[in-house]
């Protein structure tokens, strides 16, 4: 098994090195406006999630909006630290130099509860009473539309880092003060699709949770993998309601057709307990995912459990840091977690990976944007970040101009084990399987199409 | 074995699992309802709590350590907030109740939360719990098959504490007329709250026994509690065997809906809901007050 992987993932590396090497010269040389500098980072070692340091006096007003009460208020614990960290980089730094003035970074919470009236109060909230300089979020692609309304109304400039669907930036619900840094639907399916397109599996089983995310997942995932490699076949196609509790009907659906791939968008908790009750069923076969990757969920599935489950995302290292600056984040991160208190000292925090890792990295480019505003002014930090090039903790991030889309490469892995220690001393997991070797699907297999109603609106 | 029928009985057996499981948590809500005439809304937040507390016991010792002591621990809550809150305010009827529960529920999930966090845990399947149960061609997760076990033993045990044992046969005569049993010199407030100690304890098991199935989180109480409170009205308020037979018709629909309806499955358990009460609006083992 194991030296089939190493195979399959071999003839991948080596078809994505020739297609690099046959790639017109210089037709994705990129030069990049501004860089992460490890270097700079700050010494982290007194930072708590549980005890931000809020600066006081004069200070650049972040929103973090997030789900923060109520069932789904996992989603506001989980990036808390993420924000918090930065935020406490920048400030040890001495903050950033704005309007002529060193502002420290201060971040204001907006609850949007997960529900879409609770979401636009708070941002009005934030814009109006707190008046935050820029927002972040948000879990939740009819949240997301919400608060881009919002920012749209008064001005704000607003990072999505967390909601998906295509449609939010499409011509119709495009806004200039809404940017989003994460990969859209269309972009993560088309890595996936590429991904799978070299691989040996032909017949797929889809099962994605009921509405508009998971219907446009799976439809997009379909629809790239069906150009790639035609002879695919979609054996089965379900959607089952959000927080499922028994997903056993669906799978002995599922397994009367003989699938190879089972292919899932679902996020949490209904991620954690389909992968769970796959694998208490005796199905040992792959599961391409995008969410099946906190640590808790991965170490109760233990080694069997978590071997081939296959990952896209736009940030991944595993227990190999792919950069230096990944490298020095990673090492700082973990050492410091070890301090963290309740609920931060679980293992779902342990590394800044996947999603953790992708949103710090968006919110230190997010920072890096201000900084090169000189300002908090949205028309300058709008003039900055359209069509800025930004050399990441990992890879090369692109905001496109007309559709204020990040584009760049995306990583792919299939989970193995035993995973490596990271540094001396610091196992990446123990008793479950990681990142495998991870596989770059570059920007040109995984762009999305700018909508037709947007294509030259920068100009 | 042809296929059709190797995934018809597989999904009659899951729909039994998941029945089993429903049961597990609507027995204790509806015993509490028969026997006490008290509508507890926090009690899928005991389920919760349980689970939250059996995960962190078995985290320290094993699964069955966490099954035995886990429940405890929510009894004792129950019995406290039995003697001195819900007590008080029975008399003023279901309306100050529902309040009550609802808040107490509330301050739970927050308790949750401010212990364990927000984030998704997960139980492992004890080992001895764990693979499939190979039975000719057919095999079945053994943690599922247990659960069908493990509640058809707690329906056997709640049978012959009811009406087998004297406990069983004061608290029947209590609901019935609880002012002739205290005549007769027998502590019937004492009775109530041991009674609704016991309707915790269901709970706190059904926590414990799900928490290796699905994950604990604090929408745990949200995620099955409202499925357990239509069985319970379905099978009629306060009976037992209505609970069951709610709970198994309910895990069936499920099972075959996903198979043959997929696209109404939702739907199916809230439409039999609605024709059941349509029909017999004291549910179908229910009886009017």
């Amino acid at each position: 098994m194991a030296e089939k992987k190493l195979f399959f993932n071999l003839c991948l590396t080596l078809s994505l090195m020739a297609a690099l090497v046959l790639l017109p010269h210089g037709g994705f040389a990129q030069e990049v406006n501004s860089s992460f500098n490890p270097s700079e980072m700050s010494d982290m070692s007194d930072f708590d999630p549980n005890n931000f340091q809020q600066p006081e006096g004069d200070t650049i007003k972040l929103g973090y909006m997030q789900i923060m009460s109520g069932a789904a208020a996992s989603n506001g614990e989980l990036f808390w630290p993420i924000v918090t960290w930065a935020a406490h980089d920048i400030n040890k730094r001495g903050g950033i130099l704005v309007d002529g003035k060193k502002k420290k970074i201060e971040i204001v919470t907006g609850d949007t509860q997960g529900k879409p009236e609770a979401a636009k109060k708070e941002t009005e909230r934030l814009c109006l009473e707190e008046k935050v300089d820029v927002l972040w979020g948000t879990s939740g692609s009819h949240l997301a539309k919400v608060i881009a309304d919002v920012a749209k109304k008064y001005k704000v400039p607003f990072m999505n880092c967390l909601a998906l669907s295509d449609e939010l930036m499409d011509e119709k619900n495009f806004n200039r003060y809404t940017f989003r840094t994460l990969s859209n639907t269309t972009q993560w399916n088309m890595a996936m699709a590429y991904y799978f397109s070299k691989r040996p599996e032909t017949r797929f089983s889809i099962l994605c949770q009921d509405y508009m995310y998971g219907h446009s997942m799976a439809g997009a995932f379909k629809k790239h993998l069906k150009k790639l490699k035609p002879e695919v076949e979609f054996v089965s196609e379900d959607y089952h309601q959000l927080w499922l509790k028994d997903f056993a009907p669906y799978l002995t659906k599922i397994m009367a057709t003989n699938p190879e791939v089972l292919y899932t968008a679902d996020w949490l908790p209904d991620g954690d307990n389909l992968a769970k009750q796959v694998r208490n069923m005796g199905l040992e076969l792959p599961i391409a995912n995008i969410y099946i990757t906190l640590r808790e969920t991965l170490k109760a599935l233990g080694v069997d459990g978590t071997e081939n489950l296959i990952n896209g995302y736009c940030f991944m290292s595993g227990d190999t840091p792919q950069t230096e600056a990944q490298a020095k984040l990673m090492k700082a991160w973990h050492e410091q977690w070890k301090t963290w208190k309740a609920p931060y000292d679980s293992d779902t925090y342990a590394w800044p990976e996947v999603v953790l890792g992708s949103t710090l990295n968006d919110t230190y480019w997010l920072f890096d944007v201000i900084k090169r505003a000189g300002s908090t002014d949205p028309e300058k930090i709008i003039e900055v970040w359209e069509g800025d090039v930004f050399q990441s903790i990992q890879g090369i991030r692109t905001m496109r101009a007309d559709d204020h889309q990040a584009v760049y490469d995306m990583y792919i892995s299939d989970y193995t084990y035993p995973t490596k220690e990271v540094y001396p001393g610091a196992l990446y997991s123990e008793g479950f399987a990681g990142p495998g070797e991870i596989i770059t699907v570059p920007q040109k297999y995984c762009t999305p199409p700018v909508p037709e109603g947007l294509k030259g609106r920068a100009e | 074995m042809d296929p059709m029928t190797f995934i018809l009985i597989t999904q009659l057996v899951h729909g039994l699992a998941y029945g089993m499981l429903l049961f597990l948590v609507a027995a204790g809500l509806s015993l509490i309802f028969g026997m006490m005439d008290i509508l507890n809304l926090s009690h899928a937040y005991f389920f919760m709590l349980a689970a939250y507390i059996g995960y962190t016991i078995a985290g320290m010792t094993n699964f069955w350590v966490a099954l035995l002591l886990a429940p405890l621990v929510v009894v004792a809550l129950g019995m406290v907030i039995e003697r001195f809150m819900l007590r008080k305010i029975h008399p003023f009827g279901h309306i100050p109740e529902l309040v009550l529960t609802i808040g107490i529920g509330l301050i739970i999930m927050e308790f949750c939360k401010a212990v364990w966090g927000t984030q998704s845990l997960m139980l492992q399947t004890p080992e001895i719990l764990s693979g499939l149960l190979n039975i000719g061609v057919f095999r079945y997760p053994l943690y599922r098959a247990f659960i069908i076990f493990f509640a058809v033993a707690m329906m056997i045990l709640m049978g012959i504490l009811f009406y087998k044992t004297r406990f069983g046969t004061i608290v029947r005569a209590a609901t019935a007329d609880a002012d002739m049993v205290n005549a007769l010199g027998i502590n019937v407030p004492l009775v109530y709250t041991v009674f609704f100690g016991f309707g915790t304890w269901l709970a706190g098991l059904a926590g414990v026994v799900v928490a290796p199935f699905l994950s604990v989180f604090p929408g745990l109480a949200d995620q099955v509690g409202f499925d357990a409170f239509v069985v319970v009205v379905m099978g009629g308020l306060g009976s037992m065997s209505g609970a069951f037979v709610g709970a198994i018709l309910i895990g069936l629909l499920n099972s075959f809906g996903i198979q043959f309806l997929p696209t109404a499955a939702p739907l199916l358990t809230f439409g039999l809901m609605a024709l059941v009460l349509s029909i017999k609006p004291t549910g179908l083992f229910g009886v009017r007050q």
